[in-house]
């Protein structure tokens, strides 16, 4: 098996570009009208992997954790700012929960991730804590962002129900256990889907990226395996967290609803 | 005889957030054992009055008693037993009936009271003319009328002091209609509890004599009851 990677030259990186023209003929001869988003977008994608890289390279060569810690918290600081723009809600502020419900679940899992499972030393070791850390955000990102998106919305829909169990003499956790398991379900789900169908319906891109980079097939699928795991373990508390502080600022301290429905 | 107060509301505001205020001191008796009418425009406030009673919502200010303490003083499951607010629109969870009729016992503020069997419940439903109704029936299979019912019988299993009811009648036919009112009027007369009623139907009570708020313009009056 080869061990090193093969380098691929600037020009040979140019040909590839090729791809894109044919992309484009065909945008062109169907009047999709891609072409301006197909050159956006490859320029873009030359511009911000090329300035990852360099970013990357300097931030393997850190030796103080301080810095490394201060990075992954402003990850995770971006990807909680991305997840209050894309959930649509004016009556509850909800960014301070969701940041530190990120922050406590995915440091924990990476720490033990990076720590216990894979035995890096230092544990902070930047070439191995922030990919994995980056894994961590941007997947259990989008499984935060689905939960509290159904959280909210079902907490304006099933206001009635949950209104009468208040009623009924339910305190607000009573009344909204079933919002709150469901919007957990909905959180979880995908991350759960995707271990099903890992290798059969798709090679990861970790894994391929490994291999390509020459490393034996059955180390890649380890690491895979530990990424994937990792991943449902940083959803579910992440997902828990911040859907249970979220819906602790729906209720007032009167065990009243607070979200008014049509009003977002 | 001196009735006793069982709700007391002095200098009262309250408005939704971002909305117009709803009402301005407003300040209300409620006496026990007596049977309150409530009518007044559409928007008016008469909903928004029963909630600030079992405190679904909060005044913006004055000030709310219950038995002589602040209401914001119980724990609000608790007072909400209490004070029974029933909803307009019937609202059951995907189950059978005996499921609904027992779900407020599976809330931890409940857990003192004992569980009504199902020959007590049989009966209730007999009472409220809903005996063609099995206990392992889908709740959701029901009319909006039986709904209604079925909603009432599982608040009185709470035995609560004071009833809030919100157009209870609102899809009853006729004969329906009079037994839920019958039965309000008995809760008041035989069981000494407080009764309101928002109703826009032509109620007519006839063992008691209720009294009347009319609920407009931010204001809350006492008027007489004139059945004509």
């Amino acid at each position: 098996m080869e061990s090193s990677i093969i380098d691929i030259g600037l020009g040979q990186l140019a040909l590839g570009l090729l791809f894109i023209l044919i992309a484009g003929s065909a945008s062109l001869y169907h009047s999709l009208k891609l072409e301006k988003d197909l050159l956006t977008g490859t320029a873009r994608t030359f511009a911000q992997l090329f300035l990852l890289g360099y970013i990357l390279k300097f931030l393997f060569k850190i030796e103080d954790y301080s810095l490394v810690l201060s990075i992954f918290t402003f990850m995770i600081l971006f990807a909680a700012w991305t997840i209050y723009g894309r959930v649509k809600e004016k009556q509850i502020s909800f960014f301070l929960p969701v940041f530190f419900s990120m922050m406590l679940s995915f440091f924990f899992i990476s720490f033990i991730v990076t720590a216990v499972i894979v035995g890096v030393k230092p544990w902070w070791k930047p070439q191995y804590f922030i990919p994995l850390g980056g894994m961590i955000i941007g997947n259990s990102m989008n499984a935060i962002a689905i939960a509290l998106e159904r959280l909210l919305k079902e907490l304006r829909t099933k206001r009635y129900e949950i209104e009468m169990k208040l009623c009924l003499g339910a305190d607000y956790k009573e009344a909204s256990h079933e919002t709150l398991k469901n919007a957990m379900r909905a959180g979880m789900i995908p991350s759960i889907n995707a271990m099903m169908a890992v290798g059969i319906v798709f090679i990861p891109g970790m894994m391929t990226g490994q291999i390509l980079a020459g490393a034996d097939p059955m180390i890649a699928i380890r690491y895979q395996i530990v990424i994937m795991v990792m991943i449902v373990g940083a959803t579910a508390l992440g997902t828990l967290f911040a859907v249970l502080l979220v819906r602790n600022r729906c209720f007032s301290k009167g065990h009243q609803l607070l979200l008014r429905p049509g009003n977002r | 005889m001196i009735q006793k107060t069982v709700i007391q509301i002095s200098d009262v505001s309250f408005s939704y957030p971002g909305k117009q205020a709803l009402f301005t001191n407003i300040s209300i008796t409620l006496k026990k054992g007596c049977f309150y009418l409530i009518n007044g425009p559409s928007g008016g406030g008469k909903s928004s009055l029963l909630r600030l009673i079992n405190r679904l919502e909060d005044p913006t200010r004055g000030q709310i008693l219950f038995n002589g303490n602040p209401i914001a003083s119980y724990h609000p499951p608790l007072l909400r037993r209490h004070i029974l607010y029933i909803q307009q629109t019937p609202s059951v969870i995907d189950g059978r009936i005996r499921e609904n009729l027992l779900l407020p016992f599976t809330f931890i503020s409940n857990k003192d009271l004992a569980k009504p069997n199902d020959k007590r419940l049989l009966t209730l439903l007999k009472n409220f003319r809903l005996d063609g109704i099995r206990l392992d029936d889908h709740a959701q299979n029901l009319s909006v009328g039986q709904l209604q019912r079925l909603c009432f019988i599982r608040g009185l299993l709470l035995s609560p002091e004071l009833i809030l009811l919100d157009e209870p009648t609102s899809a009853l036919d006729d004969e329906s209609s009079r037994i839920v009112e019958s039965k309000a009027e008995e809760l008041c007369l035989t069981s000494d509890k407080t009764v309101l009623v928002i109703s826009h139907r032509k109620f007519k009570p006839e063992k008691i004599v209720p009294k009347l708020l009319h609920v407009a313009n931010g204001r809350v009056k006492e008027r007489e009851w004139n059945p004509v």
